[in-house]
């Protein structure tokens, strides 16, 4: 995140900075970086200290929806405007104990993640594996917000939506967590057509190195765009091949979008390696605070506020189902999520996308030695 | 909470997840004995042992990456390097502290957490490290029941390499002097027993079981810098419920506690993995306060 956001900031200021029509001149960014080290107490005081001893006029950023839920109150006691780029949970934006008017969500949250996987499921794989029956679906999802967030949001679109999908187990794993094979074992009795992962890097990649290795479990495995992180793909190796991955930016894919490959060239030119997807939201996030303090025309943070409120601009890293970048009631964006393939090459893993249609690249396969599950 | 009827799963299934349990009980086997030899001979309570245990599983990864070494005999030189180091650290850390007080003891161990995860941080980065193992696919079928070779590799090596120090410890000098010092250390000085070495000898045959199972658990699931404190603090409660000192206890505490573990996740769900176990040492302490085995000398 901070990369994406060094980056967003030397291109702006190297263009000559963010017009501000109080000042009739362009004023340069002067990025102060805070490190919350994960945690929600130390989230609180890095949070304070930049609102109240370096004066910040916006912040943006923000890991993990537990530190952001504790970090995000000096920022809503201050009344300064937070860009939240890396939590996943709806809470941040939608709190009851807080006024979050000065919240703005531009990150996909676990809703997003889950409506994109049983669409693809549905409209995809069950035409395959199961064409007269349900499709049989097992969750294993970690127990913290997110997870249970994953969990519950899909079964909230598999009966808003109508879809012929059943949930035939959900297991859970603890944070830190490098053992699943019991969980595994407990879905693989359960017969799943495929199994839905929502975790982090590390653990979806155990999991399915786990499942396909140890377990026998030879079934469709679907990782989350959390994973959408280099180390996972070498982490996960062959293992990977024909394994699922639900993205919003796809910086390994073949070119879906311009902006993106120039953001990915750029990007390693700066920093020699290849971008993850943390810093996609970050950078975009940057670009759109520039623009709505050029639109405000001032440095005062309620004004800032309802510029952001209102932007609206065409979208950047993270696509638009409208192409364009707009905050809705809930202050949360409407982006394009999309699922992509995993093909291993003989050494790497390399992601094609498969689902929606209109950024497909190649059609869906089942892995090799695919099982399916059923009654 | 759901409460899952274990009733429900196939029997084949649950078989499997027994082995499982036992295939995570002889990881804590060798973990716990390791710990349990440290504190039986020389009274320290080593907090640092899930960070050798890791160092071990990193050491196997190297060995098994630098020269192409099967990691199942790439084991054994982890054994030896982890072992060496253990007496290092005995010497320059312990020996210096022990007899002074036990917090000193204990603050030396937990600083000692913190400089081996650093430097294994350091060596090779906090991305998770899985050790390949060439059976990885390789599936054996007993009937209704099939589960991966390197399970049963697993259970071999354990009762292995638990077989060899059962020998050292009971039929060899070294096991007798061990034994001696941790009866009565000044009773075995003065029959002529070099406590010092004794110690040396403990302290890295205790890391060198660690070492073991470190590199079994980097086969098996994978490993970080930082994922041996859980592991230490079940090696404890293993030892507390097998019954300090006791090295039985440390074999059965170890099985049972891998086999609860994996019960918990069956019936409870994956969070209660860690939970349960100490439940159970709560338990078995207000039922039975000096362990299922009694307090022994080793």
């Amino acid at each position: 995140m901070e990369r994406a956001a060094i980056l967003a900031v030397e291109e702006i200021n190297e263009a000559g900075g963010v017009y501000v029509r109080e000042y009739n001149t362009k004023l340069k960014i002067e990025l102060v970086v805070g490190d919350d080290k994960t945690s929600p107490t130390d989230g609180v005081t890095v949070v304070t200290k930049l609102i109240t001893e370096d004066n910040v006029d916006v912040l943006v950023g923000g890991f993990s929806s537990a530190v952001t839920l504790a970090s995000q109150v000096p920022a809503i006691d201050h009344n300064v405007p937070f860009v939240i780029t890396g939590a996943s949970s709806s809470l941040v934006t939608r709190r009851t104990d807080k006024n979050t008017s000065y919240m703005f969500h531009y990150c996909t949250i676990t809703d997003d993640y889950s409506e994109t996987i049983v669409r693809f499921l549905n409209h995809t794989v069950k035409p395959i594996v199961a064409p007269d029956r349900n499709l049989s679906l097992a969750i294993l999802y970690q127990n913290t917000a997110y997870g249970q967030g994953c969990y519950q949001s899909t079964i909230n679109f598999i009966n808003a939506l109508g879809l012929n999908i059943t949930i035939v187990d959900f297991e859970t794993f603890g944070m830190g967590d490098t053992d699943f094979h019991t969980q595994l074992l407990k879905i693989k009795d359960a017969k799943p057509d495929a199994v839905y992962h929502a975790g982090f890097t590390k653990d979806t990649a155990d999991a399915i190195k786990q499942g396909l290795a140890d377990v026998g479990l030879n079934t469709l495995y679907i990782a989350v765009e959390c994973c959408e992180e280099p180390q996972f793909y070498e982490f996960l190796g062959s293992f990977g091949d024909h394994q699922i991955i639900e993205s919003k930016f796809g910086p390994l894919a073949e070119s879906y979008s311009e902006i993106v490959d120039e953001y990915k060239t750029k990007y390693i030119e700066r920093w020699g390696v290849i971008p993850g997807m943390m810093g996609a939201d970050t950078y975009d996030a940057i670009y759109l605070i520039a623009r709505a303090i050029e639109n405000a025309g001032t440095l005062d943070k309620a004004k800032i506020r309802d510029a952001i409120e209102n932007i609206e601009m065409p979208q950047m890293l993270i696509m638009m189902k409208d192409g364009i970048i707009r905050f809705d009631e809930n202050h949360e964006i409407d982006p394009l999520c999309f699922i992509e393939q995993l093909i291993w090459n003989g050494t790497t893993l390399k992601p094609y996308i498969v689902y929606p249609d209109e950024l497909k690249q190649r059609d869906f396969e089942l892995p090799p030695g695919y099982v399916p599950g059923g009654p | 909470m759901v409460i899952r009827l274990a009733l429900a799963i196939s029997f084949p299934i649950l078989i499997q997840i027994v082995i499982w349990g036992l295939i995570v009980g002889c990881i804590y086997v060798l973990l716990a004995s390791g710990l349990n030899l440290i504190f039986g001979v020389m009274k320290v309570v080593n907090f640092a042992h899930g960070e050798f245990m890791i160092l071990g599983g990193y050491v196997s990864y190297w060995l098994s990456i630098l020269t192409g070494l099967n990691p199942y005999f790439s084991i054994f030189l982890s054994m030896v390097v982890v072992g060496v180091i253990g007496v290092i650290t005995e010497r320059v850390c312990f020996h210096q502290v022990l007899g002074t007080s036990k917090l000193n003891e204990l603050i030396l161990s937990l600083g000692l957490i913190y400089v081996l995860q650093n430097a294994m941080s350091i060596l090779w980065t906090d991305y998770p490290v899985l050790i390949d193992s060439p059976f990885k696919n390789m599936i054996i079928s007993f009937g209704i029941v099939s589960m991966g070779l390197d399970w049963l590799i697993v259970i071999g090596i354990t009762v292995l390499i638990m077989v060899g120090f059962y020998i050292l410890i009971r039929r060899t000098k070294i096991g007798r002097a061990m034994r001696a010092a941790s009866q009565n250390r000044v009773a075995a000085m003065l029959m002529g027993i070099n406590v010092e070495h004794i110690n040396m000898l403990t302290f890295g045959l205790g890391t060198a079981l660690a070492a073991t199972a470190g590199t079994l658990l980097a086969i098996t699931t994978s490993i970080t810098p930082y994922a041996g404190e859980i592991p230490a603090l079940k090696a404890f409660t293993i030892i507390i419920l097998g019954g300090l000192g006791s090295p039985v206890g440390a074999v059965v505490g170890g099985l049972v506690y891998g086999l609860v573990e994996s019960g918990a996740v069956t019936v409870l769900g994956g969070t209660w993995r860690d939970a349960v176990g100490f439940i159970i040492l709560i338990l078995a302490l207000i039922i039975r306060p000096t362990g299922l085995f009694g307090e022994k000398e080793i």
